[in-house]
């Protein structure tokens, strides 16, 4: 598989806005990669410079050992899953599926019939085999983030990005398939980068976390190490003192029960 | 807190007797305006039939439903002597609605009038009369009666309201209905009468005539290529406008979107005589291709606008997905985009074809040798060359509008989900 690199990555908007500001970040082969900030601090484009669906301003954004600033998205070896799963209305469930392989061209597509075999396996995988010949209005939020998810696996891609893909879920399903991309990652083994402001999304899911603010890089490094060795008084407040403030009120409710 | 609390138990059972009205009464008061809109046009028309007796009584008709609805306002608890009134006054309305209607012509418009005129005065009576009313007004309903009259209400205020739009619906029907029932007459009635009673005479000769005619379907044809040619270069040429004015940002593209409207706002005899000049130095006058480019040019601002606003509703997430599965730019369009767009596609085509398939004056004046008409133009040479052939020109009329009904229908799903866009989100 492949490590992604940004090397002094700069996004300014056409409207002079800075979004992302000397972005020095490697991602390791394999490696689950938590971007977390709040609103606005400039993750999505990270990510999106990186699905090649933003341009970069300066510096290079490497997959394996290829500069990509400028290959078009589909070349670049890897599979989303977008906030609102974007799943192509118009099309079956299968067909969303397999919409990425029949867009591949020459030797690289596959028979009909390999493809077929590929969009089983991917729903067998996600368990979505029985919504196969549905369209996605007919489905739950749930099993659209399923297929979203399959959507962007059945390529075997490289690299997985997910940009805030749980947030229209609730509690419980966002628990339950936080655990479940958890474990497509250890069992498929892509590098993967995914972008929550969501700290406890971040602390359970990631590897290493690396955390932005106002389009700069603050730290980056295994969950727990960041949140015993805050560098800076942001992160120290944006993660240290939310995860406490959690943990306190859980003690609280905790303590007064047994009261 | 305390007050609540002190609240006497008899004056809390009383919020039934204090907010119960009954629903009858409700109902004609509040669509008791309607009626005093038709009353007013029913003066309008006898100000311009310019009958002074007709205006006195009409006036008069107007004032005594002010006069009601007035005192039906009035009606609560112990207004018994208000609502006796009332009764009083509907009564002599009704009379001089009748005598109103004797006083004039009786075409059917003259009888609808009356009917507005003086069946609200008879629900009045009617309501205003019964029991439950007079127990009402007389501020003797029980407690009991005026719970149950609250639950009642309900149920009636949904039929009284069910009514209401079927006799809303009955006027809009009707008013497509007669010019069609009209012309249908005249199609089929023998010669060229345009009186006479309904149906009466029932013939197909008119019908026969056009059929048989060899320049009804010169024109047919005529026509058919130039919506359907219009139609086609209309789309292809709206279709990349609307997407790249949705979906890109370049230079002159607000400029270009204004220019577009301020095209729109041009009348068209305005433009008629430059457009000739140039059909005339491209040697397009007398050939469909003249009218396809004119057809074509003038309904694309329009056009444009209406994809435009269709496309901006499609996410752009759909097409970064499909830009990651692989898509080329033109791909997403062709793959995502335009599928999705298929009912906003199919309103815009239809709308081209209906602007052509009607066109009169550019038609009238670019093709001018009878073989290159139009059905429009043809059919008002029908009119004016060979003296007013009204039968063969309301059943060439009716022929006419074939195709558009038949389209209509055909494209009826994709209207509804077009006109409601926004049906797109996954
Ligand atoms: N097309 C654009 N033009 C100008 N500024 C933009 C554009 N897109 C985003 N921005 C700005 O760039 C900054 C970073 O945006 P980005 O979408 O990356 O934030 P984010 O961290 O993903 O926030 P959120 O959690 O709300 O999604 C924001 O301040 C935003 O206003
Ligand atoms: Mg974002």
């Amino acid at each position: 598989m492949v490590n992604v690199t940004y090397r002094r990555v700069t996004k300014r908007y056409e409207n002079g806005f800075t979004a992302v500001d000397g972005l020095n970040l490697e991602i390791e082969d394999g490696e689950f990669l938590v971007l977390l900030g709040p609103s606005g601090c400039g993750k999505s484009t990270t990510l999106r410079m990186l699905a090649g669906l933003e341009e970069v301003t300066e510096g290079d954004v490497m997959i394996g050992n290829a500069r990509v600033n400028d290959l078009p998205p589909g070349a670049r070896g890897i599979g989303m899953v977008f906030q609102s799963y974007a799943l192509y209305p118009h099309m079956t469930i299968a067909d969303n599926l397999s919409f990425g392989l029949r867009m591949l061209k020459g030797d690289d597509r596959p028979e009909d019939d390999e493809i077929q075999w590929r969009v089983g396996e991917t729903a067998d995988l996600l368990g979505i085999t029985a919504e196969l010949e549905k369209k996605p209005k007919q489905l739950s939020g749930g099993q659209r983030q399923r297929v979203a998810l399959g959507r962007a696996l059945i390529k075997k891609p490289k690299v997985l990005l997910m940009d805030e893909p749980l947030s229209n879920l609730d509690a419980e399903l966002r628990q339950q398939m936080r655990v479940e991309i958890r474990r497509l990652h250890d069992e498929l083994g892509m590098t993967t980068v995914y972008v929550t402001h969501d700290q406890i999304e971040a602390m359970t899911l990631a590897d290493r976390i690396a955390v932005l603010n106002e389009g700069v890089l603050q730290q980056h490094g295994p969950p727990m190490d960041v949140y015993r060795n805050p560098v800076n008084p942001f992160i120290e407040g944006f993660l240290c003192a939310h995860l406490n403030d959690i943990v306190e009120t859980a003690n609280e409710l905790f303590g007064g029960e047994e009261e | 807190m305390s007050s609540m609390d002190n609240m006497p138990r008899a004056s809390k059972s009383d919020l039934a007797r204090r907010w119960y009205v009954p629903q009858e009464i409700e109902s004609i008061r509040s669509y008791y305006p309607l009626v005093l809109i038709v009353a007013l046009l029913s003066v309008g028309l006898s100000l311009i039939r310019a009958n002074q007796d007709a205006i006195y009584s009409s006036t008069s008709i107007v004032l005594v439903h002010l006069v009601v609805l007035v005192l039906l306002r009035q009606l609560d608890h112990g207004t018994k002597n208000i609502r006796d009134g009332a009764l009083a006054i509907s009564g002599i309305g009704l009379f001089l609605s009748i005598l109103h209607h004797l006083d004039g012509p009786s075409l059917w418009i003259d009888i609808w009038f009356t009917a507005w005129a003086a069946i609200p005065f008879v629900l009045v009576l009617a309501a205003g009369s019964m029991p439950m009313v007079t127990l009402w007004v007389s501020g003797r309903l029980t407690v009991k009666a005026a719970e149950l009259g609250l639950r009642k209400n309900k149920m009636m205020a949904m039929k009284h309201s069910h009514a209401l739009h079927h006799l809303i619906l009955f006027h809009a029907v009707a008013a497509v209905a007669l010019p069609i029932l009209w012309i249908l007459d005249v199609a089929l009635s023998p010669e060229n009468a345009l009186g006479g009673g309904f149906m009466d005479e029932i013939t197909g000769e008119h019908f026969e005539k056009l059929i048989s005619s060899e320049s009804f379907w010169l024109w047919t044809r005529n026509s058919f290529i130039v919506s359907i040619g219009t139609t086609l270069l209309g789309l292809a040429l709206a279709i990349p406008a609307g997407y790249a004015f949705s979906r890109f940002r370049f230079r002159g593209r607000d400029s270009a979107m204004f220019a577009f409207l301020l095209v729109q706002m041009f009348p068209g005899v305005i433009i008629l005589v430059p457009y000739f000049l140039v059909m005339k130095a491209l040697g397009l006058l007398n050939t469909s291709l003249g009218l396809i480019l004119a057809y074509s040019v003038t309904a694309l601002p329009l056009c444009v606008w209406m994809l435009k606003g269709f496309f901006d509703t499609v996410p752009r997430e759909l097409e970064e997905a499909a830009l990651v599965d692989g898509c080329s730019q033109t791909q997403v369009f062709w793959r995502i985009v335009l599928p999705l767009s298929l009912p906003a596609v199919a309103v815009t085509a239809l709308f081209s074809f209906l602007a052509a398939w009607n066109e009169f004056l550019l038609a009238l004046t670019f093709n001018t040798s009878e073989e290159m008409y139009t059905l429009p133009v043809g059919l008002a040479s029908l009119i004016s060359s060979t003296g007013q052939a009204w039968g063969d020109f309301a059943a060439a009329s009716l022929l006419v509008s074939l195709p558009v009904v038949v389209l209509f229908i055909a494209f009826q799903r994709f209207l509804i989900e077009g006109l409601s866009a926004g049906g797109v989100k996954g």
